[in-house]
Parts: C-alpha cells; sequence; structure tokens
C-alpha cells in the first residue's frame, strides 16, 4: 500500500482550546477588575494580593502567555499536522507541553499577586520560572521540528514558516533578556542595570509583541482564511515574500519603546527607521488575508469564522500602522507614558489576537467533534459584542491618552504649567476609564457567549480523539549529479562568508559578554552611589507593589517635565539600578525626582491613605506596608548577588549590610516619631516596618545627581565601608 | 552601551539563522511552484475509506 | 456547496454540458456521453466523488472513449527511458503536461491517483505548468495503466513527439532568489549598521568603538553581496571586454568596484565610513530589476516546432494485428492507420477510398480534402471520418511537414537582426564620458590638492554607477508585458518588445487567422424549408461525418432527431437520404446534377463566395447553403487602422482564391494577396520583403506559417485556447484580442518613448551626484540617499507611466 494512514491527535487540540478559553476568561476578568480599580479606588477594599500594582502584571501575562499563547499552540497543534501531513512527533511531548505551560501560568498566578516579580514588563515571572518556560518552550520546538521533519509533503507551507520563526525567535529573546542573578529562591537581578536593561527589555518587549503575538497569528491567518473561505490566498508569492521581509526587519525595531530616554540617539533613530520600514511587509500581509476574501463578501456575512477572521486582519492593520506612526518622535513625546498606548494594544490584543483566537475556536470546534456548530446566531452576537466592546475600549482610551499627554504639556500665557497638580490631569479622563470599563464587560461578555456556544457544541457531538488520515509517503527524488556539483560551487564563496559571520559573532558574543555585562560604558557620574541596604530593601518593595506600573522614573528633557519633576533624567544616573524601573505608563506622576521633595511622613500619609495627601488620588491605599516587616534575612544574599552583577559593595560588607539598614531605619522612624507619627490610627510605626524601607528609597530617588551628600555617611559600616563605597 | 554589541550580535545570530533556512529553502525547490500549494492546502486528507461528500458539510 | 443544487437537470453532472436530448443517467445523475459516466464511477466507485465538491466546473469532457492499443507503444522501453524523469529500482518519476488541469478538483484528484491505482505512490501537480509528476511502482503498475487511467478520468497528458528528445534543468531561477535574498539580507543589516554614523554618533570612546565594530561588521556582510550576488555583472562586463565590446554591465561593475574598494579602504584606514549601504542597495536593486526581466508565461511556450505538433506515437499494422510504435520509429513502406481526428505522422500513400484529410492547419485549406486510393498523403494533415490506411513513403524528419525546417531560408532566419537593448547601445558612450570625467577632474584636482584628487576620482566613478539606467528598461517592459498579457497578447520575452515597437509591414494568413477557425456565417439561398424539412435536413447532416453537413446540422439546431430509412454518402461528393419517405439529395451541384436527372437549376451561385451546399428535396430543386468562413471579430476596423497609419498590408493563404472577393470587401487596400502559398512559399515572400526599413510582422496561426513567423521579424501566433499547438513565434495572441493588436502596437511604441524620458530622469540623478563629487562633497549619507532615491523614482515613474498610458489606452490592467 503506497498510502500511509495515520492520525491528527485531537485531543491535544481541544485541551489547548480549552486553556485558552478558561484562561482567556480569567485574563479578561482581571483586566476589568483592574479597570474598575481605576475608577473605584477601593473596589475590593485594599488587599495587598489584589492591589492594581499586582493584579497588572497578572493581567498582562494571562492574556499573552496564558491566552494567546495557548491560542497559539491551539492552532499551530492543529493546523501544523494538517500541513505535514503528519501526527505530531511525539504525544508525549505535546502532553509535557501542555501541562509544562499550564503550570507556568498557574506557577504565575501563584507568584505575581504575592509581589513576587522581577518588574520587567512581560517577563516578570522570576528566575525559576525563567528556566520552566525555556525548557517547555524547547519540547515545544523540538516537537514541532521533528514534525516537519517527519511531514509527508514536501513544500512548507508559508504558515509553517511563521511558526518556525517564532519558536526560534522567542527563544533567543527569552533567554538574553533573563540573564539574572538569583539573590533568593524567589528573588533575583538581571545582569544588566539601567540604560542597558531598559534597551534590552524593550528589545525583548516589542519582540515579544513581534514574534509571540504577530508572527504566530499570522500563520494562523495563512492557514485559517483560506480554509474557511475555502478558497486559495489571493497570493502565494506575495504570502512568501511578506515572511521574508518581515523576518529581516522586525527584530531591529525595539528601540522605538525608549525615545528621548537616556538611551543615545542613534540607537532611537534605528527603532524608529525600522519601525517605519515595517509597514510594507505587515500590510502586504493584511491586504494579502483581505483580498482573498474578494468576490466572496456574502460568505464572510453569514460565517461567524470568517467575520471574526476579517475584523482581526482589519485591525492588525491598524495597528501595524499605528505602530510606526507612534515610534516617530514627535508623536511618540505625546503618546508615551499616556493611555493611548493602552489602547493601541488593546486594539491588537482583543481585535487581532482575540479575534483570530475565536476565529479558530469556531472553527476547529465543530470539525474535530465532527458536528455543526451549536448556534451561528449566537457567535455573530459574539462577534458583535467583541466589536463593539473593542470599538468602546480603544476609542476613550485614545481620547483620554491624548487629553491627558496634552494637559501635561499645556503652559499658561506666563509660562507655568497649566496643570501643575497632576492629579487634575488624572481626574479629567476618569470618565474615560469607565467607558473603557464598559467596552471591556461587553467583551466579556461577548467572550462569555461564545465560550457557552462553543461548550454546547462540543457536548452535541464527541471528539475524536485520533482522527484517522491518509497521505502518500514522501519519495525523495534523486537529483541530476552533475547540475548539483555544479551549484554547490556556485553556493562556495557564500557559504564561506556565512561560516565567518556565524563563527565571529559567537566568538565575539562570547568574547563580550563579561564586559558587556558587568562594565557598562556609560558615563558614569562621580556622585551617584550604590542604595544602602535599606534602600534596597524599599526597591524591592516598590518592586514586590508594582509601583512601576503607575509611576515612570524616566523624565524626558521636555520643559513640561522638567518644569512638573525637575532636571531630565540621564543615563549616568541608572548604573546601579538592577533592574531599571524607568516604568512606561504615567498613571500617576513620573518618581525619578521625588527624593527629598517631601518629608518623610508625607509619604507615611500619603501611603496609608493616599487621599490625606492628595484629594481625589486614585492610588490605592498601602495600609499594609505599615503593617508587615521589611524581609531582612535576605538582605546579605542579595547585597552578594548586587555586587555580583558589578555594584560595587566591598567584598564581606553583606556581613555588616544588615547592621546599616537597622540604623538607618532607626533614623527615619524616630524621625517620624519626633513629628508625631511613631503610629497611625493605632498601628505603631517601628524600624521594622516596610513602610519604613520604602519611604528610604523614596527619598533617595534622583537625590545622587545633584552630589552633596553620600548615603554611606552616618552608618555603622561608614568609616570602613563608606570610603571603599566612594571610590568606585 | 556595551549591550547593543551583544543586541545586534543575537539579533544577527537569528537573521543569519533565518538566511540559512532561505537557503535551503530556495535550493530545495521550495519556492518552484509559487501557486499550487496555496490550493493544496485546502485539502482534508481523509481516508478514501470513509465517504468524503460529508467533506463538503465543512465548507458550509 | 452542492453541484447538484446549481445544475439543472439537463446539464452533465461530470462536466456540466448540456445533454438535453439524448443522456445517460446512473444513480440520479444525468450525462452527457459515455465518458463522462465512466469518470462519475470511477470516482464513485473509489469514493473520489469530492471532486465534483471542490469545484463545480470540474470535469472534463471526455471526447473519444478510449481505444486500449492508442497506448502500446508506451510499453517501448527506449519511450520509456524518455518520457520518465527517474526511476530507481521499481520506484519510477514521470512528468505529464495536462492541458486540462483547470481547477481545484484537478490538483485534488490527480494528487489523489494512489485511490484508483494502487501502484501509485504519489502525484503532485503543478497548477501553473498545468503539469502532474506521479511517481509509481512499476511492478504495480505500468506507464501504459497510468497514461490510460489518466484518459479515462479526462485528463488525457499530451505527448508530443518533441518529449522524446532530452529534457532541461532549471536551476537558474533559483539561483536568482538566492543572490536576490543574500543581497536584501545584507543591504538591510548594513543599513543598520550604517546607520549610527548617519547621526554622526559623538566621539566619545564608547562611540568610536561602535564605529570600528560597525565597519566591520559591513565588510564581512559586503562580501558575499560582491562575490555571491553581484558576480554576474562584472563577469558580463569582463566578457564584453575581452570581445572589445562594452555593455551596460561595463559600466556597472566600473561603479560597483569602486564602491566597494572605496569603503573598504576607507574602515580600514579609518578614514570614513564606506559606502557598503549604497553599495550593497545598488545590488539589491539591479537584482529586482533582473528578477522582473526574467518574468515568463509558466502556461505558454513560444518555440514549438512541428515536434511537439505530431503525435507520439501511430498505429502500425502487422501481420500480428495493430501495434502502436514510437513515430520516429517509422520506417518507409510501414502500414499505418489513421483514425479519425488522428494526425498523419508523415508523408504517404493512401489505400483507403475516399479518405477525408483536414489539411487547414499544415497548408491553410479551409476545406478538408477527398483522397481517393493511391492519392499522396501530407504529414501533418487530420483524418476526418473513416480511419485511413496508409503506406508511410517518407520518414518524418523528411515530410512534407518537416522539409521547411530544413529548408536553407528558414535556418538562415533563425539569426534575424542582434537583439540589443537600447540601454546596451548607449553604455559605450556612457562608459567613455564617465571614465573621461573621472580622470579630468582626476587631473585637476592633482593641481588644486593633490590628497583630495583620489578621492573625488573615485567619487565621480561611483555617482556616475548607471543603476537607475539599468532599471528603467526591464521596469517599463516588465509592466508592459504584463498590462499586453492581461489584454491577451503574450510576449516571448521583454527584448521582444523593442522589435514589436518599430514594426511597420504586416504579413496575415488567411486561414484560422483573418477567418476563424471553427464558425463559419451561413446563408440559406432558396426557397424557405418547413419545419419538418429542416428536420429532416438536420438528421441527414448529424450523420454524416463532413464538417460542412456539421455546419448546417448546428445552423438548423433541431432537438430531435429522425433515423433515415436509408443513408448514402459519397465522400467528397454528397448525401442522398430518405426520412420517412422523403427523400434528400445535399451536395455539390454536379453530385445533385448526377444524382436526379431532369431538374434545372434556376440560380446564379457566383454572386455567393465561399463554399456551397446544394439541397433536393423530392427530387425538387430547393437551393443552397453558402458557407462562409466567418472573419474574425474587429479585424476590419484592424487593418483600416493600420492603413490610416499606411502600412503596407500582405494576405498570404493556402487556400484556392474562392474567398478572395469577401476578403476584398474586408478591405481592399492588400498590398498584395497570394493564395495557393506552400509553408515554404510564404517563408520565401517574407524574405523578399525584407530591407532595411521594413520591420515586418507575420500573424499566423498553422504550421503551415511556422516558416514565415520566423523569418519576420515579429512573428505573431493567433491562437483559440492558449493550452492548445502554436508555432515558434515572438509572441501569442488571443484571437477575441486580435483585434486591438493596433492598440498594442502604439502602446509598445509609447513604452519606449516612456524609456527613454527615464534614461533621463536617471541621467539627472547622475549629473547631482556628479556635481556632489566634483565638489568633494559626496559623502556616504549623499550617496546613501541619492542611490535608492533614483533606483526607486524609477521604478515607480516607469511602473505608473505605462500603467497611466494604458489605462488612457483603455487597456485592461487587472485580470
Amino acid at each position: 500500500m503506497a498510502v500511509d494512514t495515520f492520525h491528527y491527535d485531537n485531543k491535544i487540540v481541544r485541551n489547548f482550546g480549552i486553556a485558552a478559553m478558561t484562561f482567556g476568561i480569567i485574563g479578561f476578568l482581571v483586566g476589568l477588575i483592574i479597570a474598575l480599580k481605576l475608577i473605584f479606588p477601593d473596589f475590593l477594599g485594599f488587599i495587598p494580593e489584589l492591589s492594581y500594582g499586582r493584579l497588572r502584571p497578572l493581567h498582562t501575562n494571562a492574556v499573552i502567555f496564558a491566552f494567546a499563547g495557548n491560542a497559539i499552540f491551539y492552532g499551530v497543534y492543529y493546523s501544523l499536522p494538517r500541513l505535514c501531513k503528519a501526527s505530531m512527533w511525539s504525544p508525549i511531548l505535546s502532553q509535557i507541553h501542555f501541562w509544562g505551560w499550564q503550570l507556568i501560568i498557574l506557577s504565575a498566578v501563584l507568584t505575581l499577586p504575592f509581589g513576587i516579580t522581577t518588574s520587567k514588563e512581560y517577563a516578570e515571572l522570576e528566575w525559576p520560572i525563567d528556566i520552566a518556560i525555556t525548557i517547555i518552550w524547547v519540547v515545544f520546538g523540538v516537537n514541532m521540528i521533528m514534525t516537519i521533519m517527519k511531514r509527508r509533503e514536501k513544500h512548507l507551507y508559508v504558515a509553517i514558516w511563521f511558526y518556525l520563526a517564532t519558536f526560534l525567535t522567542v527563544a533567543v529573546l527569552h533567554i538574553v533578556n533573563s540573564f539574572e542573578v538569583p539573590a533568593t529562591l524567589l528573588k533575583s537581578y538581571p545582569v544588566y542595570a539601567g540604560v542597558q536593561d531598559a534597551l534590552v527589555q524593550w528589545w525583548y518587549g516589542h519582540n515579544a509583541v513581534a514574534f509571540f503575538l504577530t508572527t504566530p497569528f499570522l500563520g494562523i491567518m495563512y492557514y485559517f482564511i483560506p480554509k474557511a473561505a475555502n478558497r486559495p490566498i489571493f497570493s502565494y508569492r506575495l504570502s512568501i515574500v511578506h515572511f521574508w521581509s518581515l523576518i529581516f526587519i522586525y527584530i531591529w525595531a525595539g528601540p522605538h519603546h525608549l525615545l528621548y530616554t537616556a538611551l543615545p540617539t542613534w540607537a532611537q533613530a534605528l527603532g524608529t527607521v525600522f519601525s517605519l520600514m515595517l509597514i510594507a511587509p505587515s500590510w502586504g500581509g493584511m491586504l494579502n488575508g483581505l483580498l482573498t476574501l474578494r468576490g466572496a463578501w456574502d460568505k464572510v456575512r453569514e460565517d461567524p469564522v470568517l467575520k471574526f477572521l476579517v475584523v482581526g486582519v482589519t485591525a492588525y492593520g491598524m495597528v501595524t500602522f499605528e505602530g510606526p506612526m507612534l515610534s516617530i518622535a514627535n508623536v511618540n513625546a505625546i503618546a508615551h507614558y499616556s493611555d493611548y498606548i493602552i489602547g493601541h494594544v488593546h486594539n491588537g490584543a482583543l481585535l487581532w489576537n482575540g479575534g483570530l483566537t475565536f476565529a479558530m475556536l469556531y472553527y476547529i470546534t465543530p470539525r474535530i467533534y465532527k458536528t455543526k456548530l451549536y448556534s451561528v446566531k449566537l457567535a455573530n452576537i459574539h462577534f458583535w459584542f467583541a466589536t463593539m466592546g473593542a470599538l468602546f475600549y480603544v476609542i476613550p482610551m485614545y481620547w483620554g491618552g491624548i487629553t491627558q499627554s496634552l494637559m501635561w504639556k499645556q503652559f499658561t500665557a506666563e509660562g507655568f504649567l497649566q496643570y501643575p497638580n497632576f492629579l487634575e490631569t488624572v481626574v479629567q479622563i476618569i470618565p474615560m476609564y469607565a467607558l473603557r470599563a464598559f467596552g471591556g464587560s461587553l467583551f466579556i461578555v461577548g467572550a462569555l457567549f461564545g465560550v457557552y456556544n462553543i461548550a454546547k457544541t462540543a457536548l452535541s457531538g464527541s471528539l475524536i480523539v485520533d482522527e484517522e488520515a491518509q497521505a502518500p509517503a514522501l519519495i525523495a527524488e534523486t537529483e541530476n549529479h552533475e547540475e548539483k556539483w555544479h551549484r554547490r560551487l556556485e553556493g562556495r564563496p557564500l557559504k564561506l562568508s556565512l561560516i565567518v559571520i556565524v563563527t565571529i559573532l559567537i566568538g565575539g558574543i562570547v568574547e563580550y559578554m563579561p564586559t558587556a555585562l558587568i562594565d557598562s560604558n556609560i558615563p558614569t557620574i562621580e556622585s551617584v552611589k550604590p542604595y544602602t541596604p535599606l534602600e534596597v530593601a524599599g526597591r524591592d518593595i516598590y518592586i514586590a507593589e508594582g509601583c512601576n506600573n503607575c509611576h515612570s522614573q524616566m523624565i524626558r528633557p521636555f520643559r513640561s517635565e522638567t518644569e512638573r519633576y525637575g532636571e531630565y533624567s540621564k543615563a549616568g544616573e541608572f548604573v546601579y539600578d538592577h533592574p531599571h524601573l524607568w516604568g512606561s505608563k504615567r498613571t500617576g506622576p513620573d518618581l525619578h525626582r521625588i527624593g527629598n521633595k517631601y518629608p518623610d511622613s508625607w509619604h507615611l500619609r500619603h501611603m496609608y491613605d493616599p487621599n490625606s495627601t492628595s484629594p481625589g488620588s486614585i492610588m490605592p491605599a498601602y495600609t499594609w506596608l505599615l503593617k508587615k516587616e521589611t524581609d531582612v534575612k535576605s538582605i546579605p544574599s542579595k547585597i552578594n548577588a548586587l555586587r555580583s552583577v558589578g555594584v560595587p559593595y566591598a567584598e564581606g560588607y553583606d556581613a555588616i549590610a544588615i547592621r546599616d539598614l537597622k540604623a538607618q531605619a532607626d533614623e527615619i522612624s524616630t524621625g517620624l516619631r519626633e513629628n508625631g507619627f511613631g503610629e497611625v490610627e493605632g498601628i505603631q510605626i517601628t524600624s521594622e516596618k516596610q513602610i519604613i524601607a520604602l519611604i528610604a528609597y523614596l527619598q533617595r530617588l534622583g537625590v545622587d545627581i545633584s552630589g552633596n551628600n553620600n548615603p554611606f555617611e552616618g552608618l555603622p559600616s561608614d568609616s570602613r565601608m563608606g570610603a571603599n563605597v566612594k571610590e568606585n | 552601551m556595551g549591550v547593543i554589541v551583544l543586541l545586534i550580535a543575537f539579533s544577527l545570530l537569528v537573521a543569519l539563522t533565518f538566511l540559512g533556512a532561505f537557503f535551503w529553502a530556495v535550493k530545495s525547490g521550495q519556492f518552484d511552484d509559487p501557486q499550487t500549494p496555496s490550493m493544496r492546502m485546502l485539502f482534508d486528507d481523509e481516508p478514501v475509506s470513509k465517504n468524503n461528500k460529508t467533506l463538503t458539510n465543512k465548507t458550509d | 456547496m452542492h453541484k447538484n443544487s446549481l445544475i439543472e437537470k439537463n446539464q452533465c453532472y461530470h462536466c456540466g454540458e448540456d445533454c438535453s436530448d439524448y443522456s445517460i443517467s446512473t444513480d440520479d445523475k444525468v450525462f452527457c456521453c459515455e465518458g463522462c459516466r465512466t469518470v462519475y464511477q470511477i470516482l464513485d466507485e473509489n469514493n473520489l466523488c469530492n471532486y465534483y465538491n471542490l469545484d463545480n466546473r470540474a470535469g472534463n469532457t471526455v471526447k473519444a472513449n478510449l481505444e486500449r492499443k492508442r497506448f502500446d507503444y508506451l510499453l517501448d522501453l527506449e519511450v520509456q527511458h524518455k518520457l520518465v524523469d527517474f526511476k530507481k529500482g521499481n520506484t519510477v518519476s514521470v512528468t505529464f503536461f495536462i492541458p486540462n488541469i483547470h481547477c481545484t478538483s484537478c490538483v485534488w484528484l490527480l494528487e489523489n491517483l494512489q485511490n484508483i491505482d494502487q501502484g501509485v505512490l504519489r502525484g503532485t501537480v503543478n497548477f501553473l505548468k498545468r503539469t502532474v509528476t506521479v511517481v509509481f511502482d512499476d511492478s504495480k503498475t505500468s506507464l501504459r495503466a497510468l497514461v490510460e487511467l489518466l484518459t479515462t478520468i479526462g485528463y488525457e497528458p499530451s505527448l508530443k513527439l518533441e518529449q522524446l528528445n532530452e529534457k532541461k534543468a532549471h536551476s537558474i531561477e533559483r539561483n536568482l532568489w538566492l543572490k536576490l535574498g543574500v543581497a536584501g539580507f545584507c543591504f538591510g543589516n548594513i543599513m543598520l549598521f550604517s546607520f549610527p554614523e548617519y547621526l554622526n554618533i559623538d566621539q566619545s570612546d564608547s562611540s568610536v568603538m561602535f564605529k570600528y565594530f560597525f565597519g566591520t561588521l559591513n565588510i564581512i556582510l559586503a562580501l558575499p553581496v560582491l562575490f555571491f550576488s553581484g558576480i554576474d555583472y562584472i563577469k558580463s562586463a569582463w566578457a564584453a571586454l575581452n570581445q572589445k565590446g562594452i555593455n551596460l554591465d561595463v559600466p556597472i561593475s566600473i561603479g560597483m568596484l569602486a564602491l566597494f574598494g572605496r569603503s573598504l579602504y576607507e574602515i580600514l584606514s579609518g578614514t570614513g565610513a564606506g559606502y557598503f549601504d549604497s553599495f550593497t542597495g545598488f545590488i539589491f536593486f539591479l537584482l529586482i530589476g533582473k528578477v522582473v526581466q526574467k518574468k515568463t508565461f509558466d502556461r505558454l511556450s513560444f518555440d514549438r516546432d512541428y515536434k511537439s505538433y505530431l503525435p507520439i506515437s501511430v498505429l502500425k499494422i502487422t501481420k500480428g494485428g495493430e501495434l502502436s510504435i514510437p513515430v520516429n520509429r517509422i520506417e518507409i513502406g510501414d502500414h499505418i492507420l489513421i483514425r479519425n481526428q488522428e494526425l498523419i505522422p508523415a508523408d504517404s500513400i493512401n489505400t483507403t477510398d475516399h479518405l477525408q484529410v483536414d489539411y487547414s492547419f499544415i497548408t491553410g485549406e479551409s476545406e478538408p480534402v477527398t483522397l481517393i486510393e493511391g492519392e499522396q498523403v501530407f504529414a501533418g494533415g487530420k483524418v476526418i471520418g473513416q480511419p485511413g490506411e496508409l503506406i508511410v513513403s517518407k520518414k518524418v524528419e523528411h515530410s512534407y511537414l518537416t522539409q521547411l525546417w530544413a529548408n536553407e531560408s528558414f535556418k538562415l532566419s533563425q539569426n534575424k537582426r542582434p537583439l540589443t537593448s537600447f540601454a546596451d547601445r548607449i553604455s559605450p558612450y556612457f562608459t567613455f564620458s564617465v571614465i573621461g570625467i573621472a580622470l579630468i577632474s582626476l587631473i585637476v584636482w592633482l593641481q588644486i590638492e593633490a590628497t583630495q584628487a583620489f578621492t573625488i576620482f573615485t567619487a565621480v566613478l561611483i555617482v556616475a554607477c548607471p543603476c537607475a539606467l539599468a532599471l528603467s528598461t526591464p521596469f517599463t517592459l516588465g509592466s508592459t508585458v504584463n498590462i499586453l498579457s492581461v489584454n491577451g497578447f503574450y510576449l516571448k520575452n521583454l527584448t521582444v518588445v523593442e522589435e514589436l515597437s518599430k514594426t511597420n509591414t504586416f504579413v496575415f494568413d488567411k486561414t484560422g487567422t483573418i477567418t476563424e477557425s471553427n464558425e463559419s456565417k451561413i446563408e440559406f439561398i432558396g426557397e424557405k424549408l418547413s419545419k419538418k424539412e429542416s428536420q429532416i435536413l438536420a438528421s441527414v447532416c448529424h450523420s454524416s461525418t463532413h464538417p460542412l453537413s456539421k455546419t448546417i446540422f448546428k445552423n438548423l439546431n433541431t432537438k430531435e432527431l429522425l433515423t433515415s430509412d436509408s443513408f448514402q454518402e459519397i465522400h467528397g461528393k454528397g448525401i442522398i437520404a430518405t426520412i420517412e419517405g422523403v427523400q434528400v439529395c445535399l451536395g455539390k451541384l454536379d453530385f445533385l446534377r448526377e444524382k436526379l436527372t431532369g431538374i434545372e437549376f434556376d440560380i446564379s451561385e457566383v454572386l455567393h463566395s465561399g463554399s456551397k451546399v446544394h439541397i433536393a428535396i423530392n427530387g425538387s430543386y430547393r437551393g443552397f447553403f453558402s458557407i462562409q468562413q466567418r472573419f474574425r471579430k474587429g479585424l476590419k476596423n484592424l487593418l483600416l487602422q493600420f492603413d490610416g497609419l499606411d502600412f503596407p498590408q500582405y494576405l498570404l493563404s493556402g487556400d484556392n482564391e474562392k474567398e478572395k472577393s469577401a476578403l476584398l470587401s474586408l478591405y481592399k487596400g492588400w498590398e498584395e494577396m497570394r493564395f495557393n502559398q506552400s509553408p515554404t512559399q510564404k517563408l520565401e515572400f517574407i524574405h523578399s520583403l525584407r530591407n532595411k526599413d521594413t520591420h515586418i510582422v507575420m500573424i499566423g496561426d498553422g504550421l503551415n506559417d511556422a516558416g514565415a513567423l520566423k523569418a519576420s521579424d515579429f512573428g505573431i501566433a493567433v491562437s483559440d485556447d492558449k493550452s492548445s499547438f502554436s508555432p515558434a513565434c515572438d509572441a501569442i495572441i488571443d484571437s477575441d484580442s486580435l483585434g486591438s493588436l493596433d492598440q498594442f502596437l502604439s502602446f509598445s511604441r509609447i513604452s519606449f518613448n516612456i524609456i527613454i524620458v527615464s534614461f533621463f530622469i536617471s541621467l539627472l540623478y547622475n549629473v547631482t551626484g556628479l556635481g556632489f563629487a566634483l565638489t568633494g562633497n559626496l559623502s556616504p549619507l549623499v550617496a546613501a540617499i541619492l542611490m535608492p532615491l533614483s533606483s526607486v523614482t524609477i521604478m515607480a515613474f516607469t511602473t505608473l507611466a505605462t500603467r497611466l498610458t494604458a489605462k488612457k489606452m483603455g487597456l485592461k490592467l487587472w485580470v
């Protein structure tokens, strides 16, 4: 028999589908919760685990890695075997992949709300989980590549190329961005500091979007649009060009996330240029998808699958146009740090990723259950809820973003800030936040309809666990011999130079790694000093509470910002920041020059009840900071970890660090007591409290530039360590 | 900004891997036929022992 | 999606043809013929009926139902060896060209053959080329079985004599893509690494470190571009110089080398960032131009000769009975059997009485000739009606049809006027002036400031790079050829456009070119026929194989037919038959005279050109059908258009003069009309027209025009169906588009003006560049902006200009 019979594993597909839906709903709900928290700060009370700063990373991670991630695998595990005419290489690996991934997600749920985070956007998970991710990702890759090796269809359909690109690039990105030195089991410090950390982070951050939320979904588009419309893609040639041009440019666009930051200007400009270049391939892809449906719009009108695909691809077009525009410096100057970006992101997330995912669910479920969709009507309702929801979400965000950002920049005729009080600009856009929440809930309701519809469909049929399939085996063609030899000859000079480049690169990386990581040739500022142990502890609290989700620490060189916040940030100020905390969003004001701006007591009151110091603030109260005690035991290991990534703490300083910490803490707490803040509403403010550490850190922010104080002065170690610290 | 060198090195490495892939693809004639694959992917390879007429429902 | 719902009752379930009057049906499905039914049954047995669901235009009408003997020759080992791509053990791979491939279903079915024939291992279709590559196990099935299977299911492979020659490989295309890929890749990255320089990064030690880092990377990345992507230009330039000639590649190579050398020097000496981005971009764009230039029409072939027309095999009659043998093994004296619609492979002697042969494709005679025993039959003729038994008198390669290719003047016309592109012609001047300017500037600057001199010198060579110049031709012609193809005019390649634009003399073939090959104008002269009469007449004509009878039958369009009590057809003369007591007699006038004596014919048929079929019913003469071949639509207008441009127009016909009057009424300005022209005469005629300022277009369709088409400066083959045979030519034109040939012509002219304009634009860039260069201001940034800018301008300009012109001229832009 020339024809091989084999099976498609629909069970794993089903599982990923369920996972995608479940975590999708969870992710959306968390999103809704934090959206509501911006309107009603006391919504759900002030429980640390449910505070905005801790839930926001949970939301992003759930939506990106749990929802979109599982959706990607859902699509890949369905389409890849069918395109290769072969079953997945190893069912065991498939299982490991599935359960491994779900465990990773679970661990995210179990760490992020408890303040265990690296604070690096979209890479918040701590080092043990990072390792787990790497392993599982490789498992996925191996399974995929081996399936491709064992395929029965000679040609690799363009979708497969997109899948491969996803695997390889994400692997590299994740690894490079996760170079970190563990301090404790659940705490690590990145090897990069300040500007470098920021650059790596956004090189990753952008490409995470590029290669996790775009390329795999493009592959999905190239598979499901033709399938659903039952007609070939508009131009297959174009799709091939689309892939290669995208692949050769995408990876360079990262730096545009750091415009006007302390990043060298030319690096910023690079980001801009390459982002702009991206419009071409992106739109090529979009048009290719849409033109496939030309003459089939009647089909689109009735088929929910196509509806979702169309709106998804259209959204992709919008976002990929918006992106490059946003990377133009002047536009970025306005949009950056504002809610506009949130709108931009959700435009893509809700319609492009969400739309395609639901399209897949509606397409695949009836097929693997050998039945019809339970209710097309309901699916259409879902479609409208989703689209309307997205619109109600995105438009207010655009509006609010621009409004607020303009208010930030508004000057009076006399040359003063029109709205010196940041809070005014916040209050202004709360209605927009409300609308956003409404849009979000619409989307969720739609999604719930979807889940119900899918579930009913599944129940009405029975899963074909192993779908039988037949295809002729692949026969290797014996090529004409001298022709081959001929070709090899032509390929030679180039092969050589390729090998040369690769070796040089690898060599270079190995050679250069240590220098690149440890001594960053940043113009160092003499007066900038490492953090004291207490400040380190405070900084870790700042990270754990996710303050960086609402507060930036990067003052851009605009008059509007220097007026409001003080001197703009210099690259040299961040050399000891492992990780950087520049942030990407200003729901609250920038904090880089908050040090010495207010008395300690102000911070105490503000943390305990923001409205007491700034009426109308939507910042949640952090009452627990006054109750919980700072984790002191881990300080020595943290000091060691930081030293190993290049912070010049003297050898052996870790031994006496705790003494310094206690001393500094006592100083602050006594200071507070003297000003009548020994206790707040019956809570004793002792030196062990977290609030003390946090205050210490906040008061240190951005003060070194003035260069008139040594933070280690007056600390027990000063006599011995101070000197050592001074000369770095 | 030493790290830039590092990033470029890594990026180039990735890019070169793709260039290699591109080579393999072209040489092994992956792109010789820029039309049929897009039609072929439309077919479901159900075993012929079953009645393939059911296939039509899928496109309904 | 269900076919049944889409198609009315009276359409064939398989091929969708109308079969209201005679229909066969199996499980509630209707079929137009046995063939179609068989296909359906085969597919049904093998559960392949999805075929009908994928695409509802799927089925192909199965014409003749198959006789097994036809493919015996495929058992012949030598034939097999010639046909198969490769054979390893029992595994055999063979590629067939199947004109019938037309939709998704075709691809699906042909890639599921293994479900019908266990011996098939896999089938791979190339839709554009309309080929299927079948790998099979010849211990389980055979080449012959395979071909038979394909034929039965309506996908008869076209097996032509040419396939007995060797095949050629196709790795050039791939190499071009590789080169483009590498160039693109390096261009992108070098651009990235050159960028910091343009934003003149500060002088801090770190930045300097970057300078070197990026510099080295650029050098490394530029190497493959020079030695792999760009090497062809240098090679070709070298070749040209060796022959003391200068083509466009010479200045290109000079520029390339200047760019590379200068950049290398700058980086290594640390004096600058180099021009590697310009260098790589330059080659990248050039290669894009090359890709455009390579455009071909996968489905068309422009260099066919008789080998691709003649069948691959023929039935030989031996004592042991019939046996099919490959045509190239026919020996003089062989007895061969040619059936209805089959081609005669070699000149032979007819041994059957009243053998009807259609020579229209070979000689241009519109009407089939009837041959009696012992007459000569010529290769290429198509037998109609009853099969003919022939005795081969000449081998294939010496036959009437093929001698044309042996003809001296034909061989001569192989080498037409040399096709050098405009760009190549001007490049010597270009090159010399560039070098001149460079040298002068060198000398001058040596006086002013010696240190600068070298820089200036190289700078001049760099900016003078004719990148844009090299792009304008391929891009203009590329889109021209595209637009023409959309409008049904397919050019062999880009270079022929120039020749087309020059043409000023037109030679038309008659049969199949001016007249439509199948359609014909028919009218009845005489007293009107009653419904009954015409029904009877139709029934009689239906049972005759003669094309004229067929035409009349079509014209009478009667559904239900009557069966004749008596039927007698004297080939080449007429038919006499009786139906329901009514006696019908139709045919040549003298045939009627001979059959029915004593009735008078009172008509003057001289008024009517073309052929006539006279009718007598129950002994009384009723009149005649005058059948004229119909002239193609829009032709009159076309001829007049050319007349307006006073282009001399000639007519060559292999046919007799009977339609002369009609041809004159179509257009009286014929420079000359020649009838009864043999292929060789046509060829000679073209030669006779040749002189230095005539640019002759030959427009023909048949093999009889092959010589003329080749001899002319621009041969256009008219074809009703692109996939069917058309003789060697420079362009193939859809018969419906023939009318707009004048438009195509002027379009090609305009596109040449566009090229000239774009040349000036690109020269403008060069001059601007020179400005920078001579004053010593050609910074890498300037170069990096100027170079891509010029290329992109040219691409955009040429493409837009051509498309706009086309739009203005009312040509289609999209399929």
